[in-house]
């Protein structure tokens, strides 16, 4: 969680150094959805991302210094440079990929969790989204055709109560996301996603569910966007002192802490070492390689 | 039912050709496959074949240049009536007499579209190669355009009234170009489009002509005898398969690189130049070259050389050195990126290791497309030709 | 050679190739027991069971989602959209999905599902189930596009289609299903990418697709006897397009018409022409013609919709302009 905070933060200092071209959403604030889901699952199983992906790309597994590359537009990332931060994608880890169109990468995943299931795999196809993805057509679709056929999937929600800068109040006509699933008959577990021990937990039982062949699950999660919908967002929509308040009381980061009781010295060590790593991401990725412009052309067709 | 014959495409690229003579009589029977004609194309004269069988109803064109798909006879029953669907031309085409000035007969020219002339891109590109003026041409297709049959038609009829000759001079003979002479001429300045550069060379032929003496020695009166030419060939076969940038062909936006060598042989006919090509040079023996080049060059004499002898050359060789040529340079013959001009083997004083020596040495001339090549592969591979005439071992 | 329908062509192509590959399956909506809207599926339920033979609801996105999940694990999926109008529901995962998920990751996976579907007028089936909506798929890189026009066409694109390892959107013809033709005895696989002459000519040439390559033909059956004669030439795959063939075949002919049933502006024939114009300008000896519907959407009467739709007797009417009457 902290190697994610700290690289967050780097991408926010990045950006407003000039040094990173595109859009950028970092996840800070989320972290212990990303770890408590991406630890629980087991080799083999697959996810896909939102166009807020850190997080998730690196709890999946994916090294920073391939991340920040990629961030960086350099040959060496994650995707070769033709995805950026919301297309980040690391197959062999089994990540399918970052998508920027809300909703976009749920039916792949049921599509995914149908191929496990054709093929008789021990294995769960887990999607990634936000409050906001529960409006649109793919997620509904998703959902209905995924209970229907009983795939091996988990539909996660990263609840965090914002779509870009609309409330929840202004998009959302229920306020208990769970019955989105029950729409659809399918089971729905809930936890508090600042509690990464929580988060584990469910996610384990998520996963067990939907890979004992029982159906898909939905795991609603909910938690808070420290920093705005995009780096650069300057929140004018968010009430004047709620991300102040969220830092100091829901940072999952120093719930852990207080948990495990980790001593100032201990955690200031790991902190050091998070920065170096994170440090060295990045001039792995000033010193990575540019691709040539008419790479442009490559990748397009197998 | 009555079967018109008209002139056929018989090559890419072809517009028109000459009727030479009709090998068979109006009133005459003609069958499918037999020969009817003798055609004058751009570069060879080939009999034609009827495609129908019957008796020869008519000859609508008895000879002179005739564009592709004009009907130049009827084939059907005896007796039958028919009617010729193609419209008649303007003139009878052209004669080989001096040129008379014709009448421009002409509706006004298209003056209305403000003094642009309506042309189809085809009809505007004929007229450009055959360097036909479109402003006054009649044209038959929608709103008055010209389209190809017309400029097509002009080129057939009546000659472009050039400047004429005020009085033709005391003495001069005008020889009017023959379609062999045109294209030699059209070709001619093609090539002196491509910037060209020349390289020279000169290679000391005592080990080829004992190695050509062995040959003929071998081959003892089997089939034609190998000359310096045929050694020359292979060699330079051998040399294009090493700088394949060389056995290549410009062709626009790309070079490209052929993988055999089809070398052309440049032949003197008395009408002119043609140049047969022997095909997949490098794979033949000096003595298959000599065989290829005896039946190329004898039936380039005979005037029996077929489009397919004379296309898909990569690479042309030229060689003077019978008439006493010391060397020359050689015109390019596109799209191939270079020609090679020999001329004679003359004995020379050349200082060796500080001696004098005499050696039988060649003169070699390469000319090159400079879109297709640099000088130092060029360099490289006339100095490849050159270690190779000098040491043909090397080329094994 | 034995003879089948269009219809059982597609059928052919599909059953041959799920009885040698565990990984094709089919779905789409009423594709089961029903055997498809046009009866494409019919009897394969019985054959592989509902597992490969699977009907969803009716969810556009979802049914083409999930076929490209399953493809980018490996599968090898077809899709049935039922109707091509429905394709504009599915399209943010044919578009934004499918067609990009290669590039984007830099070429870490490939997406080899092919979607199928058919559409076309006739029989007044009005203006949102009778579009044709392939120009749009030809103007997406990362899609292969195939529209085949007969028995024997449409079975082996098919087969070469589904073992493409690209997306593919894969056009039939609803009026083209009752055609029958002769087959190869064995499935002959196509190669995307190539055109097919059907008839040769020297005059003109007439680059059809779809249901108009037989208007196509009929035309030039009766420009024959007027004295023209025309080559009639399918491209079969509309993207990757076989430019080299249309091109040689106008620069033998020097006039071209291309005729297509989807709407005229703006169509796939407003490609074709380009290509015709840039890469034989110097051998066009007239303007190239395009046929296509007229710019409306389609209406539902008869007569009306007659009248939007070209046939044969348009294709010829191009024919006779480019020849000058």
């Amino acid at each position: 969680m902290l190697l994610i905070r700290r690289f967050e933060e780097m991408v926010e200092e990045r950006f407003r150094a000039g040094e990173l071209p595109g859009f950028l959403h970092v996840a800070i604030g989320e972290e212990a959805c990303a770890v408590g889901v991406c630890a629980a699952l087991d080799e083999g199983d697959v996810i896909a991302s939102t166009h807020r992906a850190h997080a998730h790309t690196l709890a999946k597994g994916t090294p920073p210094n391939e991340v920040m590359a990629e961030l960086y537009g350099k040959l060496e990332g994650c995707s070769h440079g033709y995805g950026g931060s919301m297309h980040l994608y690391d197959v062999e880890r089994g990540n399918l990929g970052a998508n920027a169109v809300i909703g976009g990468g749920l039916p792949g995943i049921v599509g995914a969790a149908l191929a496990f299931q054709l093929r008789n795999e021990p294995r769960v196809a887990l999607a990634f989204f936000g409050d906001g993805a529960t409006n649109i057509g793919t997620f509904h679709e998703s959902l209905n055709l995924a209970q229907l056929w009983r795939v091996p999937a988990v539909f996660v929600l990263e609840n965090n109560h914002w779509a870009e800068s609309t409330p929840a109040s202004q998009q959302l006509p229920i306020e208990d996301l769970t019955l989105r699933a029950a729409a659809f008959g399918m089971k729905a577990l809930k936890a508090d996603g600042q509690d990464v021990e929580a988060v584990y937990a469910a996610a384990a039982e998520a996963l067990d569910h939907a890979r004992d062949g029982r159906g898909p699950v939905f795991l609603c999660l909910d938690t808070f966007r420290f920093s705005g919908h995009y780096v650069g967002d300057p929140q004018i929509y968010r009430p004047k002192g709620e991300v102040q308040m969220l830092r100091e009381t829901q940072d999952p980061i120093e719930h852990l802490r207080a948990k495990l009781e980790l001593p100032d010295e201990e955690f200031a060590a790991m902190d050091a070492e998070v920065h170096a790593v994170v440090d060295a991401s990045v001039e792995f990725a000033k010193n990575g390689t540019d691709p040539r412009p008419e790479d442009a052309l490559k990748n397009i067709y197998a | 039912m009555a079967v018109e014959v008209k002139l056929p495409r018989l090559g890419q690229g072809m517009e028109s050709g000459t009727i030479v003579k009709w090998l068979k009589a109006e009133g005459e029977p003609v069958r499918k496959g037999e020969p009817l004609y003798e055609l004058d194309t751009d570069k060879v004269t080939q009999e034609v074949e009827a495609e129908a069988d019957g008796v020869l109803l008519a000859i609508e064109v008895r000879e002179g240049e005739v564009p592709v798909g004009r009907t130049i006879a009827v084939i059907g029953a005896p007796g039958e009536t028919f009617e010729v669907t193609a419209p008649a031309p303007a003139a009878p085409a052209a004669s080989p007499v001096a040129p008379v000035p014709a009448e421009p007969a002409v509706p006004a020219p298209p003056t209305a579209n403000g003094g642009r002339v309506k042309a189809s891109p085809l009809a505007r590109r004929i007229a450009r190669e055959r360097g036909i003026e479109l402003r006054g041409l009649v044209g038959t297709g929608p709103e008055g355009r010209i389209v190809a049959e017309d400029v097509e038609r002009a080129a057939a009829g009546a000659p472009a009234p050039a400047a004429a000759p005020a009085a033709p001079v005391e003495g001069v003979e005008l020889v009017p170009l023959t379609s062999l002479r045109k294209t030699i001429a059209r070709r001619m300045t093609e090539a002196w489009q491509a910037p060209a550069f020349q390289i020279t060379m000169s290679a000391d032929m005592t080990r080829a002509q004992e190695l050509r003496a062995r040959l003929v020695e071998l081959q003892a009166g089997e089939g034609a005898k190998p000359t310096i030419s045929d050694v020359l060939t292979k060699v330079c076969a051998a040399a294009l398969m090493r700088h394949r940038a060389v056995n290549a062909r410009f062709a626009g936006d790309a070079i490209e690189l052929h993988p055999t060598a089809n070398i052309g042989i440049a032949v003197a006919l008395p009408g002119g130049l043609v140049v047969p090509v022997i095909r997949s040079c490098e794979r033949r023996t000096i003595a298959e070259l000599a065989n290829a080049r005896a039946d190329v060059v004898g039936r380039a004499r005979e005037g029996k050389l077929t489009q397919a002898d004379l296309d898909g050359g990569t690479f042309t060789i030229s060689n003077l050195g019978m008439y006493g040529v010391e060397g020359f340079v050689a015109v390019l013959n596109p799209p191939e990126a270079a020609i090679l001009a020999v001329g004679a083997i003359e004995e020379k004083p050349v200082v060796r290791d500080g001696d004098l020596e005499i050696v039988p040495l060649m003169h070699m001339t390469l000319t090159c497309d400079h879109r297709s090549l640099d000088g130092a592969t060029a360099a490289e591979f006339l100095g490849t030709v050159k270690a190779f005439l000098e040491e043909p071992g090397l080329a094994l | 050679m034995p003879e089948l329908s269009y219809r059982e062509a597609v059928r052919d192509a599909l059953v041959q190739a799920m009885r040698r590959d565990d990984d094709v399956f089919v779905m789409g909506e009423d594709i089961a027991e029903m055997g498809g809207s046009m009866g494409v599926t019919m009897g394969m339920l019985d054959e592989f069971g509902p597992e490969r033979v699977r009907n969803t609801p009716i969810s556009e996105m979802a049914l083409v989602g999930t076929a490209i999940g399953a493809a980018i694990q490996g599968m090898r999926p077809v899709a049935e959209v039922m109707y091509e109008d429905f394709l504009t529901l599915a399209a943010e995962q044919i578009v934004n999905q499918a067609a990009k998920h290669r590039y984007m990751s830099g070429g870490q996976l490939t997406v080899p599902v092919t979607i199928r579907t058919q559409g076309g007028a006739g029989w007044s089936p009005g203006a949102q189930h009778a579009q044709q909506l392939e120009a749009w798929f030809c103007h997406v890189p990362g899609l292969k596009v195939v529209f085949a026009s007969t028995p024997e066409d449409v079975r082996g694109l098919l087969w070469s289609s589904i073992y493409d390892d690209n997306p593919v959107v894969f056009f039939e013809h609803r009026t083209l299903y009752p055609i029958r033709g002769e087959v190869p005895e064995e499935l002959e696989p196509i190669p995307l990418g190539k055109a097919r002459i059907h008839r040769e000519g020297e005059d003109v040439t007439v680059i059809a697709i779809g249901r108009l390559v037989h208007d196509a033909l009929e035309a030039a059956k009766q420009a024959e006897a007027e004295g023209i004669s025309v080559e009639v030439l399918d491209p079969r795959t509309l993207l990757p397009l076989d430019e080299a063939a249309i091109v040689a075949s106008v620069q033998k002919t020097n006039r071209a018409v291309v005729a297509h049933e989807a709407v005229a502006r703006m169509g796939f024939g407003a490609e074709v022409a380009a290509v015709i114009q840039y890469q034989a300008f110097d051998w066009l000896d007239a303007p190239v013609e395009r046929v296509g519907s007229k710019f409306s959407p389609l209406p539902f009467s008869p007569a009306m919709e007659q009248y939007v739709v070209p046939h044969a007797d348009d294709v010829l009417a191009a024919i006779r302009r480019t020849v000058g009457r």
